[in-house]
């Protein structure tokens, strides 16, 4: 056992934290604050944080990227996310997909769009998943219902697919430049066995954005409408086999990302949100007084604090184990159970802070804001179908 | 004796507000502007309409022109109020209680010549009571006999023939729709009196309502006293006396109520969209995972019900701890911790059920999770609840408290 980080790992947590504490935490409330969900976004700081390697750090050294390791993701995701959940989370959607071009691209396609997202510092990816009516059937396809799930429709026509149909909640949508698209390409074919993705540029003729979803937390991280109508996209842009697109998890072998590096994604941000929600509580004890006295002497703050800060190591702990795993190649069901735990413990550690503010007489927006963000996970890592999901993998 | 059969007055009231909220209060409500947490204007033509029902002088005498209904019927009626919208249900109530507490009981037959007609013709005459800030948290105190920070507040001070106001107070409920405030002051001891000031006294300002003021239900907001002269005749009870303290008794659980119809909201949301939602194969409420989680909601909702009903029925029945058919425990305090726990746990599961829905503001679902959330800290909060409960397990009397503390 041994929990050094080497030099190179130092130095971009180092990047990272100066980074998130100059730049993004100044604008973090004011961004949530917006009204306006299509204007929460700031291109600005996408930049700055491209220029330092945040948006491509995932892509391998090859490709001209950092070829980071999942313990260095997992560090700069939890100083970005630190400062602002969304933001970092913004940042690290890109690593996500450009985990998934590297392993499952062609060279070709490589050539075509990775080299474009590594010289535009405002290229962002995203991938479409979910449609209005197909959300839990996606993740876990019922075995007695072959045509539940997604529905958008691609046809072959010549040189070209035809897509038609919709894609609701994609993250990054409204801003993004490439995305995954996965489409029905076999309408009598079970969804894993009639799927095919696509490579989709946001100029794609017939394609286009509609609403911007107005979320409750994660102000700054876009969600949107996809809406597709008669779209071309070039036989070129099929990702791996046609009727194959689950490329993210079983093709492309789990060494990816994909599901994993999603995983590991969502827990690693979980992290950072907690140590500041942990940051704030403990300022609070030591400043604010009653009879003269800071809170933390007494018994029920010094209680409170244990648990946040108890819950917050542990997640450290999984966080960081699960990055090593995965550098090592190591398989298991680890990732999504870090996931999984990472809902219950963003969830209680915001919780308990916003309550040892309101406790002290302190309506505080940020205490109020990470609130909000850490119950995105309810509906993103930690609902019954990610648990039983992963509950699956264990099984298997 | 302890009975849950309700009468057919309280069967019929629940009915009539209940239709009232499905009609009138849902669809404005659940308008995508009103669903935004920290900007939320009041429905004034619902509370109109619903004071024109008589639920603004619920609580109130018949023989005071009002309707007399207990306390449990009181929280029946704020519970499916809330489920329509909290802030009309803790408005109402707020008016309704203190309506009950001023003209029925502490004020002089002349006081009550002087305000309760203007009070009975106005549909939107509501009342604001404005405790004094000596309610500060236990905290350190906790089983100690002295309050550790000086008692700040608003002062009174004798002038001619009056009182002469100066003071500021957070957060008051009711206190942006108020015509008439009750005041409690510090005037030369620091024992409280309760001194009346209409809304429209020089020096009494309302300024508008600010985020701390947004974080709770209801209308609460800043009251500020400057200079504010009103006649020596405007003292409730006697100087040195806190009479609305000493009257209020067992805690009426309306709070906790309203809380109860936050979480019902969610819940019969949540139970008919996993009626409609078909994933898997069939409806949702058919896959174990959504069942059981809404088997858990139900279960907390009505384990929350039955201890703020137990709660409203001791509060009408003083007699049940007396004769020791009750233990002499705060149970609305009590309830508070619990179903405040209890409702915020249920509107989460609720609002999973709804998948990315749950999260999207133009949809009630994480205005409910929010509401609920509120009610953890609305109050005295539950960590300062439970300082509060552990005193009175162990028989604490706390020697210097200000009367406010001994209400419950």
């Amino acid at each position: 056992m041994d929990f050094t980080l080497s030099n190179e790992q130092l130095a971009w947590q180092m990047t990272a934290r100066k980074f998130a504490e100059e730049e993004i935490r100044p604008i973090s409330l004011a961004r949530d604050e917006i009204e306006d969900p299509r204007e929460t976004f700031d291109w600005e700081i996408v930049r700055k944080g491209s220029r330092l390697g945040f948006r491509t750090m995932a892509v391998p050294k090859e490709w001209g990227g950092h070829g980071s390791d999942f313990v260095t993701q997992a560090l700069v995701m939890t100083e970005l996310a630190k400062a602002d959940s969304a933001i970092s989370k913004t940042f690290s959607q890109c690593w996500k997909w450009s985990h998934l071009i590297a392993a499952t691209c062609t060279d070709d396609q490589k050539r075509r769009f990775l080299k474009p997202f590594l010289e535009d510092d405002t290229f962002l990816l995203g991938k479409g998943i979910s449609e209005p009516s197909a959300g839990s059937d996606n993740r876990l396809p019922p075995a007695d219902d072959p045509k539940a799930g997604l529905k958008l429709r691609a046809e072959r026509r010549g040189d070209e697919w035809i897509l038609n149909g919709e894609k609701c909640f994609i993250a990054n949508a409204s801003v993004g430049k490439l995305f995954f698209i996965d489409a029905r390409t076999d309408p009598n074919a079970p969804l894993k066995q009639g799927t095919t993705m696509f490579l989709v540029p946001r100029d794609t003729p017939g394609f286009r954005i509609g609403k911007v979803f107005n979320k409750a937390g994660w102000r700054f991280y876009q969600n949107g409408e996809m809406i597709f109508e008669n779209a071309r996209v070039p036989h070129a842009n099929v990702v791996g086999p046609v009727n194959g697109s689950d490329m993210k998890s079983h093709q492309a072998g789990d060494r990816t990302g994909g599901d994993l590096f999603g995983d590991l994604e969502l827990a690693a941000n979980a992290l950072g949100v907690c140590d500041d929600a942990c940051s704030m509580a403990l300022t609070l004890a030591r400043t604010k007084q009653q009879g003269g006295r800071p809170l933390f002497e007494q018994q029920v703050v010094q209680l409170k604090l244990n648990q946040m800060h108890m819950l917050t190591e542990a997640l450290r702990s999984f966080v960081m184990r699960v990055a090593w795993e995965h550098d090592h190649k190591t398989h298991s069901a680890n990732a999504g159970l870090c996931m999984n735990y990472s809902t219950d413990v963003i969830q209680e550690v915001t919780e308990l802070n916003l309550d040892l503010h309101a406790g002290a007489g302190i309506i505080d927006a940020r205490a109020d804001k990470l609130v909000r963000d850490g119950i995105i996970w309810s509906h993103l890592a930690g609902d019954s179908v990610q648990r039983m999901k992963v509950t699956r993998r264990v099984g298997k | 004796m302890y009975n849950l059969h309700l009468t057919p007055e309280q069967l019929e009231i629940r009915d009539t507000v209940r239709d009232f909220v499905a009609a009138e209060i849902k669809p404005p409500a659940l308008k995508p502007e009103r669903l935004e947490a920290h900007v939320r204007p009041l429905l004034v033509d619902i509370l109109d309409q619903a004071s024109q029902m008589g639920l603004r002088t619920l609580a109130l005498s018949e023989e005071h022109g009002g309707a007399a209904a207990d306390n449990l019927t009181c929280c029946i009626v704020a519970e499916e109020l809330a489920v329509g919208d909290p802030d009309i249900a803790a408005v109402l109530a707020q008016t309704a209680t203190l309506a009950r507490a001023w003209f029925d009981r502490v004020m002089t037959p002349e006081q009550r010549a002087r305000f309760l007609p203007a009070f009975l013709a106005d549909e939107r005459y509501h009342l604001a009571l404005v405790e004094h800030e000596g309610d500060a948290k236990l905290g350190i105190d906790y089983h100690r006999p002295q309050a550790s920070e000086a008692m700040a507040g608003i002062a009174a001070a004798r002038s001619g023939s009056g009182w002469v106001i100066n003071g500021t107070r957070q957060c008051v409920a009711n206190a942006a729709v108020a015509k008439l405030f009750a005041i409690e002051v510090r005037a030369g001891t620091d024992r409280m009196s309760t001194i009346l000031v209409p809304r429209d006294t020089p020096g009494l300002s309302v300024p508008a309502r600010d985020r701390a003021d947004r974080w709770g239900h209801g209308a609460a907001a800043t009251v500020i006293l400057k200079h504010c002269h009103v006649p020596v005749e405007n003292l409730i009870g006697s100087e040195g006396r806190n009479a609305l303290a000493d009257d209020a008794g067992r805690g009426i659980p309306q709070a906790e109520a309203i809380n109860l119809g936050i979480g019902r909201a969610a819940y019969e949301a949540a139970l008919d969209y996993a009626q409609l939602r078909v994933q898997g194969g069939r409806r949702i409420i058919e896959h174990q995972a959504i069942g059981t989680k809404l088997a858990e909601v139900a279960i907390r909702l009505e384990t929350a019900r039955a201890a703020i009903w137990r709660a409203a029925w001791a509060s009408d029945h003083p007699e049940a701890f007396a004769d020791r058919s009750l233990a002499d425990l705060p149970l609305t305090t009590m309830a508070k911790v619990f179903a405040s726990e209890a409702i915020y746990h249920a509107t989460k599961d609720a609002a999973e059920c709804f998948g990315a829905m749950g999260v999207m503001r133009d949809m009630p679902l994480q205005k409910y999770v929010h509401d609920a959330l509120v009610c953890l800290h609305s109050g005295v909060g539950n960590g300062e609840a439970k300082l509060r409960i552990a005193e009175a397990l162990a028989n604490y009397r706390r020697p210097a408290a200000p009367a406010v503390l001994a209400a419950e």
